[in-house]
């Protein structure tokens, strides 16, 4: 009972994990263009 | 508002302008990436030899990898300081969270700040002592060891590695917290230089690497794969009872990988000076910042990332571990293609840029400490009494002494053990992120207003903006911070105690600070009637130009505002009492409401400021301003103020013309258009130097300062005036020369000055000079500055580039 408990666990957290760096290989991703286009002056808007 | 010659409330409270924001000085992106850096790069030196003793040879991938994903926590950090250009961990959280889980957040930074000194300063001996022994192993080798060396030390001479590291630690936390006491300013300047020696560091590192790499061949690095992962009992944590050796990672693969993740993470610490940087960034503000986290971003993965991978493929299996774990970059050096001589001198060269780069953030660990729980006990969580100045240096030393003192006890407790402390070091790193990131997320539910920058991507589901990069980090953060607790027993036992204990001593001290507080509320509303200003201007004063501004800061030495009110008029010239509230490097990050900044101790200071002024029967003007350092807010707000003078009294650290020089590059610092000012130092027996701030005008001819030396040389034969100054003739010679000109001789001076005007040419000074007998000064009036003519320096800039003593 207490390894299926366990491995729910273990399980859940993998799957976080798994789930949290494919999503942030696309902020790396996307926000990498956007820093790609702003030093070479492609932004055109200056938020600040 | 009153009116503007009326400082005083019609119910005779007395006013006090609270200035909200700090001073600061902005900073290019450049400088602020040399900041974080210098946290943030420092890792590079013990992060991978910790990681690789926890998961094994593959480490180096793990370190890559988390290099990686800092791109995506800076991303959010990016998204906080859009948010609140005063931000950081605590104010996110709390905005988003509340007050509970923000002490909890914060209780998790210190812990980090507190462990960045110890592993910092231990690290850097590691490498000096790893030089030493190396040096004696290479000098021995060669026969330059004499005999009697020899008998002593049973062998080649050596040291006790870690025993020598914690000695070293221990005098560099103390220089540093002696430094710190004084009130030593974080310098962007050093900063840059320091990341300019790195990067010098970095680019022979990488050359030479890839020359070795072409030469010599390289040892490849294990994939990281669950196979390939080789926990140590340490690295299991709570779990190698039940999970011995390695079948944890046999058993579930992908929590290997996890595992290994969590042991690397320690890597990217440093973000959040990210966060603490930001306020002073030059505009536009979040294109500098964006700019200033890709330089962050590149430096820490080429040089944390690749010295990582290299130093595996270069550094044979069989001295990597058990020779240069605690200085894997020494290791790199040494195992370059090259003679070894050459390869001595580069050790020598990385051991110095370690020296410099890890004594500095033991450096920005005390003031980093020193920041945030200056904010917390500015924000009433912590009580006042550690916020009391420093009699002598208006520092917050009792804050210092604190955090040098836990450093202490974690350096002893480590006992020079690198690898322990970067195990404890990692909670903190891991659940300040965590905390940070989870508040974002709230916010974007919470918080609906316009942000200057989001995480990519977001998309919206019917209606409702889903922050899809958000929650990715947070997951990868919250999966790793948890799963740590499990694996990083020291780390876990050790820093829920330490959160434990300073969210009890947090919550305490709110509870106290309440009540206390209300009292005193209370009693300050019967005197003071406070308004808040978000910038320093005279309108919120309600003063006139030509001011007389007397920064003041010790209560009981008020002796110059004394000068002041003696020597003025306040009904034609208003005098404004100005206190900076040093806001240190971190906690400048904050915003500060008023009861924050005007605390028990400005309260006291003002009341006998006011005692002092009632006593001379004249009225002041009251100003607080929140500051990074005190000259560059005394500068800032003479500027803002249109103050003609500026009086000080002696500082205990500074000679006044050290003072002057300082203010003056503070003055210096200030965009133009800007004007001059005098600015006058009244020492404890109430002699007065004085000197002008910002160019000096009028220029004196050589003929006007003979005059007026002749002058001076006859006056003080007068008895009694042995001791005045060439200026106290300028000033007598100007009051007259005001006198006449505004009664009976009004029409005469006129009619000379056109006689004598740009058209017809300069007055007759050689002439008048002439008149006056020469005489020779006694050799014994050799005093001070004004016993030469060439002390004058008419506009010679004098030994500051905007501060001339007159």
């Amino acid at each position: 009972m207490g390894l299926i408990v366990i491995t729910v666990l273990v399980r859940i957290l993998e799957g976080m994990f798994v789930v949290g760096t494919i999503g942030s290989v696309v902020v790396l991703v996307l926000s990498g263009i956007e820093d790609f286009k702003m030093l070479f002056g492609r932004e055109e808007e200056d938020h600040s | 508002m009153s009116s503007p010659f009326q400082p005083t409330s019609p119910s005779n409270r007395v006013r006090i302008v609270v200035a909200t924001s700090v001073m600061l000085t902005f900073i290019s992106y450049w400088r602020a990436a040399a900041i974080v850096l210098n946290d943030l790069a420092s890792s590079a030196f013990y992060a991978c030899g910790i990681a690789e003793q926890a998961v094994g040879k593959s480490a180096p991938w793990f370190i890559v990898g988390v290099m990686l994903f800092s791109f995506a926590v800076r991303a959010v950090y990016v998204e906080s300081c859009s948010m609140f250009v005063r931000g950081g961990v605590y104010k996110v959280v709390k905005e988003a969270l509340g007050g509970t889980l923000a002490k909890f957040s914060v209780s998790a930074l210190m812990f980090d700040y507190i462990l960045t000194g110890p592993i910092s300063g231990v690290s850097a001996g590691q490498y000096i002592v790893g030089l030493i022994n190396e040096t004696f192993i290479t000098a021995d080798t060669h026969g330059w060891i004499p005999r009697a060396v020899h008998n002593i030390f049973n062998g080649t001479p050596h040291l006790n590695v870690n025993l020598t590291s914690v000695v070293f630690a221990l005098a560099v936390t103390i220089y540093y917290w002696r430094e710190n006491t004084k009130g030593i300013q974080e310098s962007s300047e050093k900063a840059l230089r320091v990341m300019q020696i790195t990067t010098v560091m970095v680019v022979i590192l990488l050359a030479w690497s890839a020359l070795t790499l072409f030469k010599s061949g390289y040892h490849p690095v294990p994939l990281p794969t669950p196979q390939n992962l080789h926990f140590s009992r340490e690295s299991l944590g709570f779990l190698r009872h039940s999970f011995p050796e390695q079948s944890l990672a046999k058993m579930f693969g992908l929590l290997g990988i996890l595992i290994a993740f969590g042991h690397s993470v320690l890597a990217m610490s440093g973000e959040e000076s990210l966060a603490q940087v930001n306020r002073e960034l030059a505009h536009p503000k979040l294109r500098n910042l964006k700019r200033a986290a890709i330089v962050i971003a590149i430096y820490s993965f080429v040089f944390t990332g690749l010295s990582a991978l290299l130093s595996v493929m270069l550094i044979p299996d069989a001295v990597r571990v058990p020779v240069y774990k605690d200085n894997l970059i020494s290791g790199l050096a040494m195992y370059m293609w090259g003679p070894e001589v050459l390869r001595l001198i580069f050790r020598g060269f990385v051991v110095v840029v370690g020296f410099l780069i890890l004594s500095g953030a033991v450096n920005t660990a005390i003031i980093g400490s020193n920041g945030v729980l200056n904010r917390v006990s500015e924000d009433g969580v912590l009580a006042d009494w550690f916020r009391f100045p420093h009699r002598k240096y208006g520092t917050s030393h009792r804050i210092i002494n604190l955090v040098v003192l836990l450093q202490i006890v974690t350096i002893l407790a480590s006992r020079g053990d690198v690898y322990v402390l970067g195990e404890a070091y990692a909670f903190g790193v891991i659940w300040s992120f965590t905390f940070n990131n989870l508040a974002m997320l709230v916010l974007r539910f919470k918080y609906k207003g316009v942000r200057g920058w989001k995480v990519p991507p977001n998309i919206a589901i019917a209606g409702i903006e889903i922050p899809i990069g958000l929650i990715s980090v947070f997951l990868v953060l919250l999966s790793t911070a948890l799963v740590n607790l499990a694996t990083k027993s020291v780390a876990t036992v050790a820093g829920v105690s330490f959160s434990a204990v300073f969210f009890v001593i947090f919550t305490v001290s709110e509870r106290v600070n309440r009540k206390k507080h209300a009292l005193a509320k209370e009693q300050m509303k019967d005197h003071f009637q406070l308004l808040q200003s978000d910038t320093v201007d005279r309108d919120s004063l309600g003063i006139r130009p030509g001011n007389v501004l007397v920064p003041v800061r010790d209560y009981n030495t008020l002796n110059h505002l004394r000068w002041v009110l003696e020597h003025s008029e306040t009904r034609e010239q208003d005098v404004v009492v100005m206190t900076a509230r040093i806001s240190q490097f971190g906690s400048a990050a904050y915003g500060l409401s008023t009861e924050q900044i005007f605390s028990d101790y400005e309260q006291t200071l003002f009341t006998r400021a006011v005692s002092v002024a009632e006593s001379f029967g004249k009225k002041i003007s009251l100003l607080v301003v929140p500051a990074r350092d005190t000259w560059s807010a005394v500068a800032q707000t003479a500027h803002n103020l249109e103050s003609s003078t500026v009086v000080a009294g002696l500082s205990s650290k500074m000679t006044t013309a050290e003072q002057a020089f300082t203010l003056g590059s503070a003055w210096e610092a200030i965009p133009e258009p800007k004007q001059q000012f005098v600015l006058q130092i009244v020492q404890p027996d109430s002699i007065v130097d004085t000197f002008r701030i910002g160019p000096h005008t009028p220029t004196m001819k050589n003929e006007d300062v003979v005059l007026l030396h002749r002058l001076w040389l006859n006056v003080t034969r007068e008895p009694g005036l042995e001791n005045i100054h060439h200026h106290d003739i300028l000033t007598e010679a100007l009051t007259r020369f005001a006198r006449d000109y505004g009664a009976h001789d009004h029409e005469h001076i006129v009619k000379e000055l056109r006689r004598h005007g740009p058209e017809a040419g300069p007055l007759p000074v050689r002439r008048i000079a002439d008149q006056i007998p020469t005489v020779q000064p006694a050799s014994a009036r050799s005093d001070r500055d004004d016993g030469h003519p060439d002390d004058e320096r008419p506009d010679d800039g004098s030994s500051s580039p905007s501060a001339g003593s007159e």
